[in-house]
């Protein structure tokens, strides 16, 4: 039930235009603008996996300078994030990115498509582990695997 | 800034009901049926009709809690219209057969009358072969399987063709001939055949696709087969040969990946032009919904195709999963879509 939860808050979060209508009301329905630090605040705090107590900034995966937006000027539509794994072999590189791309589906407007990606040149495996990061299916699949996302649940939840 | 098309879909039905994204829909090529599948493990059978006023109408039948324990990818119909076929992410393929009416003329339950098992992860795609003897499945396992169907819901494994390197995400049997297609997220497509004296085999490699290719469709005359891919493109294959195909045409102007593609029969048959290929719609990750009209080129070897209708947001900001032309007669101006919205869409295309 509650994995069925996680899940369904991945692809259909609610529409910008139709909910968070109080904070909208009190804007007289401008829309917020998103920038780079502002989706930096979203993931900095995440931890990693195989470093349950240290973040993801501490450990300079994530950065604000990282993160792109994209789309027409007063339309922005697309997310790049990129980030570094700790060493080139780093395993855990595919929970990191999935952990990434699993606050910012539930954090961000679902205007915004979502590209997740490890710095160039930053990881042995980078084609394969972009790869199976912007996979859908595949992504879909790991979020009915309980044990998956019990590890990018703990990530989310960061140090307290 | 508008762009002129011939044609333009309109909105014929917006059908709800699954509480999570809708992977895959198969249109009965026998009857008014048309079945959805979705993350949230249903399956959702929507019938339709021509209401007094000679309208359209779509309305639910019937909603199958199928009891797979993970999200239904892909639903197939046989050949009659009698079976339904299931293939969800936790590995296993189901097979549905409607019970006979009762006797106040209640139409009967849908029950699973087999559970194929077999393929070690998630299942991705299945499909019945044109006469409706064979059924084929693939999966993250990396292997596309042939099943045979026998009477009482029986089926009996073929072959376990492992040709592919990484995950198989779709499988399409050609219109009128044994001949089985899988697309794969190691960038190629594969061709397989039935050698009478040994098993099946793959006889041939499709390579071209710059990444994952997410969906197959043959053209009506089997001359041709498309493909659609994660490299945002759609291919035109060419079968040049028994066992070789040529790729001839690069669709290009999708912004992300195409998750779906399908070739329907377009105008074949209602003029007379014997070059007409019919006409692929396309769709994927930018939501935007493509219809391309095909046609055979006396002087080359290549086709041409033409955009002929374009309609973003069909399915507001979300992706689109499925693209599929109706294939009865009467209906085949009829075009379902299905999306991450949980949201299924009826459009009838019409020169505008």
């Amino acid at each position: 039930r509650q994995l069925s939860a996680a899940k369904k808050s991945l692809w259909m979060m609610t529409d910008d235009s139709s909910d968070g209508s109080e904070e909208m009301d009190a804007e007289e329905g401008e829309e917020e603008e998103i920038d780079q630090d502002e989706i930096f605040d979203l993931i900095r705090n995440i931890c990693d996996p195989e470093h349950p107590t240290t973040t993801l900034e501490e450990l300079h995966v994530v950065s604000a300078s990282q993160i792109f937006i994209g789309g027409s000027n007063n339309k922005p539509n697309t997310v790049k994030v990129e980030f570094t794994p700790t060493v080139p072999h780093c395993g855990a590189s595919t929970y990191i990115g999935l952990s990434i791309r699993v606050r910012l589906i539930r954090s961000l407007p679902t205007r915004f498509k979502l590209d997740i990606a490890v710095k160039p040149g930053s990881h042995q495996s980078e084609h394969a582990v972009n790869k199976q990061l912007n996979d859908k299916e595949r992504v879909a699949a790991a979020l009915e695997n309980p044990a998956l996302v019990k590890m990018i649940e703990t990530c989310l939840t960061g140090r307290e | 800034m508008d762009e002129d098309f011939s044609h333009s879909l309109q909105k014929v039905a917006e059908l709800g009901g699954h509480e999570e994204e809708v992977w895959h829909i198969a249109w009965n090529p026998a009857k008014s049926l048309l079945a959805s599948c979705s993350s949230d493990k249903s399956v959702r059978l929507f019938t339709y009709n021509h209401d007094g006023e000679g309208t359209l109408k779509f309305s639910l039948a019937t909603s199958i809690p199928t009891g797979h324990l993970k999200t239904v990818r892909s639903v197939a119909w046989s050949p009659s219209g009698s079976t339904l076929a299931t293939a969800s992410f936790d590995s296993n393929i189901g097979i549905w057969e409607q019970e006979q009416p009762d006797e106040d003329g209640h139409s009967g339950e849908w029950e699973c009358a087999s559970l194929l098992e077999g393929h070690e992860t998630e299942c991705k795609s299945v499909a019945y072969s044109s006469t409706g003897t064979l059924l084929a499945s693939c999966s993250r396992d990396k292997t596309v399987w042939v099943w045979e169907v026998q009477p009482d819901s029986d089926f009996e494994c073929m072959g376990v063709l492992m040709e592919h390197t990484q995950d198989v995400k779709c499988v399409a049997w050609h219109p009128t001939e044994e001949i089985l297609a899988s697309g794969s997220y190691d960038d190629t497509i594969k061709i397989y055949v039935d050698d009478p004296q040994d098993d099946w085999f793959c006889c041939t490699t499709l390579t071209g696709h710059e990444s994952t290719v997410w969906a197959l469709g043959w053209s009506p005359n089997g001359k041709y087969l498309a493909s659609s891919s994660d490299d945002k493109t759609v291919r035109i294959w060419k079968r040049v040969g028994e066992y070789e195909f040529k790729c001839v045409l690069v669709l290009e102007g999708h912004d992300r990946s195409v998750y779906s593609v399908s070739w329907g029969v377009g105008n074949i048959g209602q003029e007379a032009d014997p070059l007409n290929l019919g006409r692929i719609a396309s769709a994927g990750g930018d939501g935007i919904i493509r219809v391309w009209d095909l046609h055979e080129n006396p002087s080359s070897d290549k086709p041409t195709a033409k955009l002929v209708a374009r309609l973003p947001s069909a399915h507001g900001t979300y992706d689109i999963n499925t693209v599929v032309w109706c294939p009865r007669k009467g209906y085949q101006d009829l075009l379902a879509t299905s999306g991450d919205d949980g949201m299924v869409k009826i459009w009838k295309i019409q020169a505008s």
